[in-house]
């Protein structure tokens, strides 16, 4: 496991007194906390530092805070959000936990009720962030594999036994074992359940009849 | 010498017989006369030569008989001619007869024989024993041409009697008489007729020169004699007319000829003439030429012209030359130079009825356009009418009219009636004229049908229909505004009644009459008018009224929800902050070590918040402050417009509207209440955030005090601005531009700011946009 980094709570807030208020409980808990008067101030940010998530005010000046999520959606930033609103109503929940969302409250919460869902949404951001790097790994192992390794892990994977591979490769049964240990090895799997599961990360499509 | 002398004197004798003899002949031939011998006891028959010629024959080419004698009798006259002749013989007498013989060529001449006294040619009378004569001797003469001349001179003198008897009568007939005048004697003579001229009887009355001249006009004397004298003296006949005047005192006109006759010296001798009566003609001429002096300036006068069409030619009388522009001398038109001077819209349907007039000889009656040579428009009005005498076809006759003038006016006048009905049709006016008494309608127009449900193509309806149309309950009452003013002959008015039309439905009426006692009792031209609309109107508006008192006060509960759910949100944002802070200090605090100087931060949010809401409930208390009469307290303006201004901030913020405030610190407090004086704010930059919602823009309010001494406040917006109309309509109820106005909000402004004893306005923007303005009265002075 890779050392615990801190992570930032991004709140964009229109109303001062709030957006203080939220940073200073984020801060209270020992989580970083950078807040915004906008969206705009905030896509200014260069870097965005990972793992981190986003308190959201509904309502705000320019863009209500469902289209900012869209907005954010189409710029590729896939960063948890929790919507705060001084007065949501259902559909409007709805609509946001439905684009991703990872909480919807109403002003006034319960402090807890944030922190957990800051919680939830950082840990979500961190398993999304090992996730990409997991199959970042994966890809850079699939690419060290020959062309011949490709094809024998294709059809491994689709379930295929190695003389039915042979036949389908037009190879001998014993090179078919050569090139799948060969597989197994390089791909640094366990076994052919963890390999499958790894073509699954990877999106292989079995070859077509 | 004696045989000698005998001799030679009988040859001289013989000669001299001869001769004699010859000369006889000659004789008997240059005077057609004949002798004969008949003897009675053989019938032996001597002729002449010239008898034998008499008869046809020539001199003695056969011996003759009685027999043929007879033959050659007319058979008409053979039995009379020898009976005669027998019974002449018996008595004794000299037999002589005229009759009748046919030439072998079957020429009939006519014959007179005659018996000589000496009976025979020798000389002795031939007698029997018994004393009758047994030979004739006789001549007889060819008296053809002598009869022929006689029955000429007959038949002349039966003719000249005749002729004098119908002279006589065709002098009464024609009023023509005779006269002769005697100028050596000095005597005049006349004719029946002319007595019966002159009043005067042939029979009894006797005429001298001097009662001619005492007969002759007075005026006309010196021109008769004078006339006379000078055909005396020319020799050139007289011809005049003059005057008499009859015995009874009538005057007659006469028309005279006279002709000079004279001797054989050269000297005058008579003077021979007719007189007729021309009274009669001469009254008829003058009516003839009264009336065609009639007939020509009535055609004129009545631009119409006349003309015939019939075997004796082509006739046009003037008018109808100048009709149709043309020149009488060049004659009537053919049929094809007159359809050159039609319209050529309506060359084709002439030509046709030419066409059929000349086929089926049928009249016709048409109104055509016309273009003169000159190039002028008319409009003429053509009948024609087949001639026909005694049942015989004789041509055409018709007459022409000129009727442009009308054909214009009627033209306008369609036009002014179209008009008219138009008007009457859009402002649902109807006229009409009546005689209520007789029943009689002289003019409907077509709204008038129809405001009482009838369709106006159905034509005339008698007046008891319309009155039928009135709804029942008003029947009575309308009937006898009605009588009433009939009876004291005045006008009248039904301000309103109904009708009930076919489909059901009322309709509310509203007629005025205006009697014209020109057109006697119960005559009335009036109009009548639809009211429904105004009926409706006048409902609509009552409804209206209600419809506002009770939106002013739904508009009233909606803007308190309203400015409860805005203040709602402005008290939970700093209640939710505080907590926020709160839950954020105790962390700080729960801390180990604690983080004092995070949570006094915290604790010092709290309080601002905390504060922060108050306020916010404060001013909502106020909003919800209750109270049916006014509470005026001063009010400081400044005060109002930054609560406002809070209140609106969002709401501006979201449409990209800045609100500026520019009060003047000199603006002094009103007296107002309070609440009505926010509802005045809210309503104003309600407005102007709508006027600038998908523009954004700039919100200025501003305040001054005015000379008046009133507090005026400006409420400018940079948005769409007002049209005109809108500037004038704007303060009205229910007027508005906003698709989901209620039309209430500047109303209730204005009744507000009035109710202050202010007055509210709009203005446009030069640099585009609206500006609402309103005073107020200031101070404790201010007037309630």
């Amino acid at each position: 496991m890779s050392p615990v980094t801190v992570a930032t709570v991004f709140i964009i807030d229109d109303d001062s007194s709030m957006r203080r208020a939220i940073h200073d409980l984020v801060e209270s808990v020992g989580l970083r906390a950078r807040s915004f008067g906008s969206g705009e101030e905030f896509l200014a940010v260069k870097q965005i530092v990972r793992p981190s998530c986003l308190v959201l005010d509904v309502r705000l000046p320019q863009i209500s805070g469902l289209d900012f999520q869209r907005k954010l959606g189409e710029k590729g930033l896939k960063i948890p959000i929790i919507f705060v609103t001084g007065h949501g109503d259902v559909p409007m929940s709805v609509r946001a936990l439905k684009s991703g969302a990872v909480e919807f409250l109403t002003k006034p919460f319960r402090d807890q009720d944030l922190l957990d869902a800051i919680q939830q949404a950082i840990e979500r951001d961190r398993i999304a962030q090992e996730d990409q790097a997991n199959i970042q790994d994966l890809q850079a192992r699939y690419r060290g594999l020959t062309l011949r390794e490709h094809e024998v892990m294709t059809l491994v994977v689709s379930g295929l036994l190695n003389k039915q591979i042979a036949s389908e490769i037009g190879a001998s049964e014993a090179t078919v074992k050569i090139h799948r240990g060969n597989v197994m090895r390089k791909m640094q799997a366990g076994s052919i359940v963890d390999l499958v599961r790894m073509s699954d990360k990877l999106k292989l499509v079995p070859p077509k009849e | 010498m004696a045989n000698e002398d005998v001799q030679k004197t009988l040859a001289d004798l013989s000669r001299e017989l001869q001769e004699s003899k010859a000369r006889l002949e000659e004789a008997q031939r240059v005077a057609h006369v004949g002798h004969w011998e008949w003897d009675l006891e053989t019938d032996v028959v001597v002729w002449s030569d010239e008898t034998y010629r008499i008869f046809g024959l020539s001199p003695q080419e056969r011996p003759m008989d009685l027999a043929t004698v007879r033959s050659m009798v007319h058979p008409d006259d053979r039995e009379p001619l020898y009976r005669a002749v027998d019974q002449d013989l018996i008595a004794g007498e000299r037999p002589s007869a005229e009759f009748r013989i046919i030439r072998p060529s079957g020429e009939v001449r006519t014959v007179s024989s005659m018996t000589s006294e000496r009976w025979s040619s020798s000389g002795d009378t031939k007698r029997d024993a018994s004393g009758r004569p047994y030979k004739l001797f006789g001549t007889i003469q060819d008296i053809t041409e002598r009869k022929r001349s006689e029955e000429a001179l007959r038949e002349v003198s039966r003719k000249l009697q005749e002729s004098n008897a119908m002279l006589e009568e065709a002098q009464r007939i024609s009023n023509v008489g005779h006269y002769s005048w005697n100028l050596i004697e000095n005597q005049v003579v006349w004719s029946d007729e002319v007595y019966r001229i002159y009043g005067l009887d042939s029979r009894q009355d006797t005429i001298d020169l001097a009662k001619v001249s005492e007969m002759i006009h007075p005026e006309d004397r010196e021109l008769v004699f004078h006339a006379a004298e000078e055909a005396l003296r020319t020799g050139n006949p007289a011809d005049i007319e003059h005057r008499l005047v009859r015995p009874n005192g009538e005057v007659r006109t006469i028309h005279s000829v006279g002709t000079v006759k004279r001797d054989a010296s050269g000297r005058p001798c008579e003077m021979f003439g007719t007189a007729q009566d021309i009274t009669d003609r001469k009254r008829f001429e003058e009516v003839l030429k009264r009336n065609q002096f009639y007939l020509s300036e009535g055609q004129r006068i009545a631009h119409t012209g006349s003309w015939a069409f019939n075997d004796s030619g082509h006739y046009w009388s003037d008018e109808l030359f100048k009709i149709y522009g043309l020149d009488p001398h060049n004659g009537a038109p053919t049929v094809e130079q007159y359809l050159a001077l039609i319209h050529p819209e309506d060359q084709a349907s002439m030509a046709e009825t030419i066409r059929r007039m000349q086929e089926e000889k049928c009249g016709f009656d048409q109104l055509e356009r016309i273009i003169r040579p000159d190039g002028q428009l008319r409009y003429v009005r053509a009948v024609a009418v087949p001639d026909i005498e005694r049942g015989v076809f004789k041509g055409f006759i018709g007459t022409t009219m000129d009727v442009t003038e009308q054909e214009l006016l009627t033209q306008e006048l369609r036009r002014d009636q179209a008009y008219l009905a138009e008007a009457q049709g859009l402002t649902h006016i109807g006229s009409w004229a009546t005689n209520f008494h007789t029943k009689q309608i002289f003019h409907i127009s077509d709204e008038t049908f129809r405001l009482h449900g009838f369709d106006p193509k159905h034509g005339s309806i008698p007046l008891e229909r319309f009155f039928d149309r009135i709804h029942h309950e008003d029947r009575s009452g309308v009937t006898e505004t009605l009588e009433n003013a009939i009876r004291a002959g005045t006008d009248y008015e039904i301000r309103e009644f109904r009708v009930v039309l076919p489909d059901g439905s009322i309709r509310f009426l509203r007629t005025i009459g205006h009697h014209e006692p020109s057109g006697g009792t119960g005559y009335y031209v009036g109009i009548t008018m639809d009211i429904t609309e105004r009926k409706q109107a006048e409902q609509e508006r009552e409804k209206l009224r209600q419809l506002e008192a009770n939106l002013a006060h739904t508009n009233r509960v909606n803007m308190m929800g309203e400015l409860a759910a805005a203040l709602a949100h402005e008290i939970r944002q700093p209640i939710a902050a505080s907590i926020t802070s709160a839950n954020a200090c105790l962390r700080w605090l729960a801390r180990n070590p604690p983080d004092l100087e995070r949570a006094r931060a915290a604790a010092a949010r709290i309080e601002q918040d905390g504060n922060r809401a108050a306020d916010v409930i404060s001013r909502l208390r106020s909003f919800y402050k209750k109270g049916v009469a006014p509470e005026r307290e001063d009010v400081d303006i400044k005060e109002v417009v930054q609560e406002m201004t809070a209140l609106f901030r969002r709401e501006a913020v979201q449409h990209s509207i800045k609100i500026y405030s520019e009060l003047g610190e000199d603006t002094p407090d009103v007296l107002a209440d309070r609440v009505q004086l926010q509802q005045v704010f809210m309503n104003l930059m309600l407005n102007a955030i709508e006027a600038m919602k998908d523009s954004g823009g700039k919100l200025t309010i501003s305040s001054r005090l005015t000379s008046e001494g009133q507090v005026m406040v400006s409420i400018k917006d940079t948005g769409v601005g007002l049209t005109p109309e809108n500037a004038e309509w704007i303060f009205d109820a229910f007027h508005t531009t906003k698709p989901q106005g209620t039309g209430m909000g500047l109303a209730i402004t204005r009744s507000i700011v009035e109710g202050h004893g202010g007055r509210v306005w709009a203005t446009t923007n030069l640099e585009g946009g609206a500006t609402f303005h309103f005073t107020l009265p200031t101070g404790p002075e201010a007037d309630t």
